[in-house]
């Protein structure tokens, strides 16, 4: 995940739907320097003062947008996102839910062969308190400080920095990663981010399934993270179902199960709770 | 979305795969049976159907006749079947284990392969192979590339989150057979309807939330999968039972909330949770639902914790009709199973 400078020039690809407009009217008070946005209605050219574009490359071309929102419907995200990357697009957040996890793999690919960083999709994108909003979350319970999030799960994500925010020393980062199984950033990807920007302490919001924290905590500690990791964990009293018994279950086994994260998690040198407004403080 | 083997295999057929003589029932019928010894498979889509009587090898039409009105009306593990796959019994000579799905990490289609097919192989864990497929097909013996080739195909073009054949039967007559397989589909990709497999599509019925139910007797309502994901811990931890996983989702309005706690309060439950953090929701617009659902339903003791965009406004609404709220999930799910805070499990 590269590095947000508080000055990428954003376009929000779908901005004439309901949630695109409404969200690039907030991003664009919060401070975010939104561009322009792109979307297949002709009818529309502009939306508050936001010049709306009919395709990515015109909007990359006129404009110098950077970075992408992706709003668009589930059906059509695997076009507006290659549309993006092709046109020269370099982050590209995917806010949208239900997108086909091979689309997703689609993408990522793209976009690791174009050396863009990609977020989500199913995720409520990034924010870096006073610089930036790359997202859908209530920045009202973000306040600035010290401390990173990392979550896979959004509303939670909220929760954590509410309380952070109260209760700790407020939010450095907030960098929601998404809950579906094929994401485009990683927990290893987001520590390099922090890293980047050399935050020392993280939460770690994570859920059952997957053994991605693990792996990205283990990797962060190899390429020399010497900060403090708190995680809190959701799902534990959710019953193995039909899906995990059998996706990877072989290979993943127990690996996948809470109390399995938790344990290896520990052995880094990882702070575990079961309540999270017991974090950082 | 799982589907039942009949439906994969009339897939794999599609793209090329073999799979041996067969015939489909969906009741009993009292017909000739054209190919004996056969296997007689109970359709269902719970695991260990072998080991739980659903699946029977008659060598006869009086054992089929027989075996075919037992399957049929069996269920296996709780599940009613579909119906009965009848196959002709292939010779087999060795039987391997083969499976594609997404990997998570790799972020690539990652393949997993087993010299010892069979329904033990997840007993035998250390037998499979697995990693990107690139690199696991090169250790895949020369005879199976073939249709583990075909299987990609119908994996990536099908929409496929998991696919597995196993065992996947080199015979007698040195074919590749798909002789048992489980299917796994992308629901989210329901939309391109580009699927082979005859399944039919459920009419789009969205109530406008995530409901599973589960077995407790505390109902849960929130707002996004990790919100109501640790609200059950939180029951849990503290020596409650959830009810139910329910997420109405970012941004419900009042009718969803109704509907929601409608259909908690007609499972007969006592104590309902609801866990808003209004980040797109106005936690106003639920407090609206909230109290039109209390009046019709006095008996329902309601646990509510607000925060977020519009939380005070909510909760003075609330109040002014005496109902509490919390400001803290953890105090909420005390104050509803009445214990302290030393009776969390640490």
């Amino acid at each position: 995940m590269s590095m947000l400078y508080g000055n990428e020039r954003v376009c929000v690809q779908g901005i004439t739907g309901r949630y695109g407009r409404y969200h690039a009217l907030k991003m664009r008070q919060y401070g975010t320097n939104i561009v322009c946005g792109v979307s297949r209605n002709k009818a529309i050219k502009e939306i508050e003062g936001i010049r709306v574009f009919q395709s990515m490359k015109e909007a990359v071309e006129i404009t110098g947008a950077d970075t992408s929102i992706v709003f668009v419907p589930a059906p059509k995200v695997l076009e507006a996102a290659t549309e993006a990357l092709e046109s020269g697009i370099k982050k590209i957040v995917i806010i949208t839910e239900h997108v086909p996890q091979q689309d997703s793999l689609k993408i990522f690919k793209l976009a690791h062969e174009k050396k863009a960083s990609m977020i989500g999709p199913n995720c409520p994108g990034v924010i870096v308190p006073g610089k930036i909003k790359l997202g859908i979350m209530p920045e009202s319970a973000f306040k600035g400080g010290d401390i990173a999030i990392i979550s896979r799960s959004g509303t939670l994500m909220y929760e954590v920095a509410l309380h952070i925010s109260k209760n700790s020393s407020g939010v450095k980062a907030g960098i929601g990663l998404g809950g579906d199984p094929i994401i485009g950033t990683n927990v290893a990807q987001a520590m390099e981010f922090v890293m980047e920007n050399e935050i020392d302490k993280v939460v770690l919001v994570g859920e059952v399934g997957g053994n991605d924290e693990i792996a990205g905590v283990e990797e962060s500690i190899k390429k020399g993270f010497k900060g403090e990791i708190q995680a809190f964990f959701a799902g534990r009293a959710v019953p193995k179902g039909k899906t995990m018994g059998h996706a990877g279950a072989i290979i993943e086994g127990f690996e996948g199960t809470i109390e399995y994260k938790e344990r290896k998690l520990l052995e880094m040198g990882v702070k575990t709770f079961r309540k999270f407004d017991e974090l950082f403080i | 979305m799982k589907i039942h083997e009949y439906l994969a295999k009339g897939t794999l057929f599609f793209h090329g795969i073999k799979i041996p003589t067969s015939k489909f029932y969906d009741s009993y019928v009292e017909e000739n049976i054209s190919f004996l010894p056969c296997v007689l498979k109970s359709q269902v889509l719970v695991g260990s159907r072998m080991k739980n009587g659903g699946v029977l090898f008659a060598k006869s039409r009086k054992e089929f006749l027989n075996f075919l009105k037992e399957l049929t009306e069996k269920p296996i593990r709780g599940e009613t079947p579909d119906g009965v796959l009848v196959e002709e019994l292939v010779d087999i000579r060795h039987e391997y284990y083969v499976s594609l799905l997404l990997g998570r990490k790799e972020r690539d289609l990652i393949l997993c392969f087993s010299e010892k097919g069979g329904i033990d192989v997840e007993e035998n864990a250390e037998n499979v192979v697995s990693g990107p497929f690139d690199e696991i097909i090169k250790s895949v013996p020369e005879i199976l590339r073939e249709t583990i080739f075909r299987m990609k195909n119908a994996f990536e073009s099908e929409d496929m989150i998991y696919l597995e054949i196993n065992p996947l039967a080199v015979a007698g007559d040195g074919q590749v057979y798909a002789l048992d397989c489980v299917m796994d589909l992308d629901e989210n990709a329901f939309f391109r309807k580009t699927v082979h497999t005859g399944y039919s599509f459920p009419a789009e019925e969205n109530p406008g939330f995530h409901f599973v139910e589960l077995t407790g007797d505390i109902g849960i309502i929130g707002c996004g999968a990790g919100i109501v994901m640790a609200t059950m811990d939180a029951v849990k931890m503290y020596g409650g039972e959830p009810a139910d996983f329910l997420d109405i989702g970012g941004g419900a309005g009042k009718e969803t909330v109704i509907k929601a706690l409608e259909m908690l309060s007609r499972k007969g439950l006592e104590k309902i949770l609801l866990n808003i953090f209004g980040g797109i929701t106005s936690c106003d617009e639920v407090a609206e639902g909230i109290l039109s659902f209390k009046k019709a339903h006095e008996e329902v003791r309601l646990y509510i914790r607000m925060a977020g965009n519009k939380a005070e406004e909510a909760t003075d609404m609330l109040n002014l009709f005496g109902i509490n709220c919390y400001d803290n999930v953890y105090e909420m799910v005390r104050s509803c199973l009445q214990v302290g805070d030393e009776y969390a499990l640490r």
